[in-house]
């Protein structure tokens, strides 16, 4: 009899845990984001769908979805593809691929905060070394590109601060940082490419390198790419720290790198707007749900691998 | 035809040489097996002459052409890797298929997407061809699989099958039966057999095992140390090795080897027992060989020892005897009807015609049995 409730004991605890840590402060979450809560406060008024109603509607949110979706369609294809092509160059090197390796995965491992200072030394508009580089090139045949004769009359961009520059600067230094933590998923997913199936695939009578990928690589890396565009797309989506160092008030220039990780922290921290706050929460989990799903599904279809 | 001949190949990886100045003639449509122990360069000679390995020196001949330089996928040979290598996203079907896209399709109908709608009627045609030897493979039902999905022996087939969709110049095979339970390594052997015969096409085989070596090939090549030892018909190899390491490496269970003397009158005398002269030898130790089926039990016989050890084989039980005096455990042949029992005294003769006399250095003296004053 009391064997039968053995497995209670195995699995209770972390089931407890998982209850604790994870699931209970979503459902606090949730059940805070239909009020108007804030931190201090003895009560809290019930406003129904009112937070979600605001997110809905109210340019500010807008401009929110319009900076997070931008920079995360940006980052993800980029740090993907500039992450497989790493993953390939330096897999075909015979000599130094550890360097590469390293030096590629210097940015995922430093703090960004403390990149991002470095950063926008470099974007400055006078002192900065990437509009001084720009201006070296005026005067040569660069000026038949309309933009850069354009750069050289006036000045350069002011990379950070101009509203139709800024999200694409913070997405570039997203780039720059996340695609080597996809170089290295890639790497390890390469080495488990066995190499006989090359050998087949010469065998068998591809000849450019461009049909071995078709043939062997991109199929074999498969579930590594299910993988890292998931991880893409979540990290992309938790974008904070390059817009808090770089604004930490308002979200930049007109708002335009007002992505969802700062409203977050500008509304539930900032403004102690505990309510709205949560339901931005909730919006943000909805979409790394999805995702989660989507990944679920490529892999389950994907079972009859190897 | 498409001969092909490997002329003084060398290779070494490093400091170790794995290939010593190997030559190889593979005449149009054999079925030639390497064979030798693990690690003796075989799959590196068999790579070496698909081109996925560089040589160091020594030239590939396929046909009238010097291929040494020619890439692999210009060769025209078809190879079952021992892991087999099906692509695993690909089903039975589109792997067969991969050989012929890459060979009979342009670049643009390779494609995807737009490549399968303006090459339909080509690749309708491919199909077809996929079927047949699907056909002739008996794998058609599995066509729709995936080789994650497919048995251990259905693999090797369609790894064969992938190697058959074309007409390859020869099929080159690593091992192909290791992977597979002993029952089904056995009936395969007759399988391969057959579609050699069927298909006419030279097959180069590697493999460790000496018995596949035995009853599959035309010719075998037995290597050892980077070098071949010997090349011939298995018949030959087996009744007329040309060495010592040649000798104990063919046959199962492995020869009889006796230390010996030769006395200044050329006699031979083996486990105290003169065995008649031999002219043309001076007075040395040798090493004589003799197979387990040329020693008969009798209870005459000239020799004898006691039983140590009996393997029942089934059809045949093999003895292993200790002969008073001597460290060489002799095996013998018997019949399962007459097999005597474990620690019981036998007799048995020993015929001087399947002699094979060995010198210090492990070759083979040869020489003419000149008195017959056989052992009873
Ligand atoms: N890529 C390589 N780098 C270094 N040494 C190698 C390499 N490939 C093979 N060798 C060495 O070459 C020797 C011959 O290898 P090979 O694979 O040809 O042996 P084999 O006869 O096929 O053995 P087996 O029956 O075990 O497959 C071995 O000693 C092996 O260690
Ligand atoms: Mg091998």
């Amino acid at each position: 009899m009391g064997n039968q409730r053995a497995y209670l004991w195995c699995i209770g605890p972390a089931l407890i845990l998982m209850f604790l840590i994870l699931l209970l402060p979503i459902f606090i979450a949730a059940g805070m984001s239909f009020t108007n809560y804030s931190l201090g406060n003895t009560s809290a008024d019930f406003v129904g769908l009112e937070n979600y109603e605001q997110i809905f509607t109210r340019s500010t949110y807008a401009k929110m979805f319009g900076a997070t979706f931008r920079y995360v369609f940006l980052v993800v294809p980029m740090t993907v593809g500039l992450g497989l092509g790493a993953a390939l160059l330096i897999n075909s090197l015979t000599r130094f691929g550890e360097v590469y390796k390293t030096i590629y995965f210097l940015p995922v491992m430093s703090a960004l905060i403390a990149m991002a200072i470095v950063w926008e030394f470099a974007f400055h508009p006078t002192i900065g070394i990437i509009n001084a580089t720009l201006e070296r090139g005026c005067g040569t045949f660069l000026e038949g590109w309309t933009w850069y004769a354009k750069g050289c009359a006036r000045t350069f961009p002011l990379w950070l601060t101009d509203r139709d520059y800024a999200i694409w600067t913070v997405s570039f230094i997203g780039i720059w940082q996340g695609f080597g933590f996809n170089m290295v998923l890639y790497l390890a997913g390469l080495t488990g490419i066995p190499r006989d199936l090359y050998h087949a695939a010469e065998m068998d009578g591809t000849q450019s390198a461009w049909d071995r990928f078709c043939l062997v690589t991109w199929p074999m890396l498969g579930p590594t790419t299910v993988f890292v565009v998931t991880i893409s797309f979540i990290r992309s989506f938790q974008v904070f720290d390059t817009v808090e160092a770089f604004y930490p008030q308002g979200g930049g220039p007109s708002k335009s790198v007002y992505v969802m990780m700062f409203a977050i922290y500008e509304k539930a921290i900032q403004q102690n707007l505990m309510g709205i706050g949560a339901a931005i929460t909730m919006v943000f989990l909805g979409f790394v749900m999805i995702l989660t799903l989507i990944q679920r599904w490529l892999v389950e279809r994907r079972t009859h691998y190897a | 035809m498409s001969s092909i001949s490997l002329r003084t190949i060398t290779k070494s990886f490093g400091d170790a040489m794995v290939l010593d100045g190997v030559d190889l003639d593979i005449k149009d449509g054999k079925f030639v097996t390497l064979v030798g122990p693990s690690g003796c360069g075989k799959s590196t000679l068999l790579r070496i002459l698909a081109g996925l390995e560089a040589t160091d020196a020594g030239t590939v001949t396929i046909g009238k052409r010097d291929v040494t330089q020619t890439r692999p996928s210009l060769r025209n040979l078809a190879m079952v890797f021992q892991s087999y290598a099906l692509y695993p996203h690909l089903s039975v079907a589109q792997n067969m298929l991969t050989p012929l896209l890459m060979r009979d399709l342009t670049k643009t109908q390779r494609l995807p997407v737009i490549g399968p709608l303006i090459s339909r009627a080509k690749r309708k045609a491919l199909t077809a061809q996929v079927d047949a030897v699907a056909q002739t493979l008996k794998i058609t039902e599995l066509l729709t699989r995936k080789p994650g999905q497919l048995s251990g022996g259905q693999r090797q087939r369609v790894a064969l099958g992938r190697a058959m969709v074309r007409n390859p110049v020869a099929f080159l095979m690593d091992e192909p039966l290791s992977n597979l339970d002993a029952a089904l390594r056995v009936h395969m052997r007759s399988e391969l057999t057959e579609l050699h015969r069927r298909l006419k096409t030279t097959f180069v085989y590697v493999t460790h095992d000496q018995a596949e070596a035995l009853t599959m090939s035309d010719r075998m090549a037995v290597m050892m140390g980077g070098k071949i030892l010997q090349f011939g018909r298995p018949d030959d190899i087996y009744r007329d090795p040309n060495s010592l390491a040649v000798a104990r490496f063919v046959g199962s269970p492995a020869i009889n080897t006796l230390s010996s003397e030769i006395d200044e009158q050329g006699t031979l005398t083996v486990l105290g027992e003169s065995m008649g002269r031999f002219s043309g030898l001076s007075q040395q130790s040798v090493v004589v060989g003799i197979r387990p089926e040329h020693l008969t039990l009798s209870k005459t016989g000239r020799f004898g020892g006691m039983v140590k050890h009996r393997e029942n084989l089934g059809s045949d039980v093999f003895l292993h005897l200790v002969v008073d005096g001597h460290a060489d455990v002799v095996v013998v042949r018997a019949t399962p009807a007459h097999a005597p029992a474990l620690a019981a005294q036998v007799r048995f003769t020993m015929s001087s015609d399947h002699l094979l006399i060995f010198g210090a250095d492990g070759q083979r003296l040869r020489a003419e049995h000149t008195t017959s004053k056989v052992a009873v």
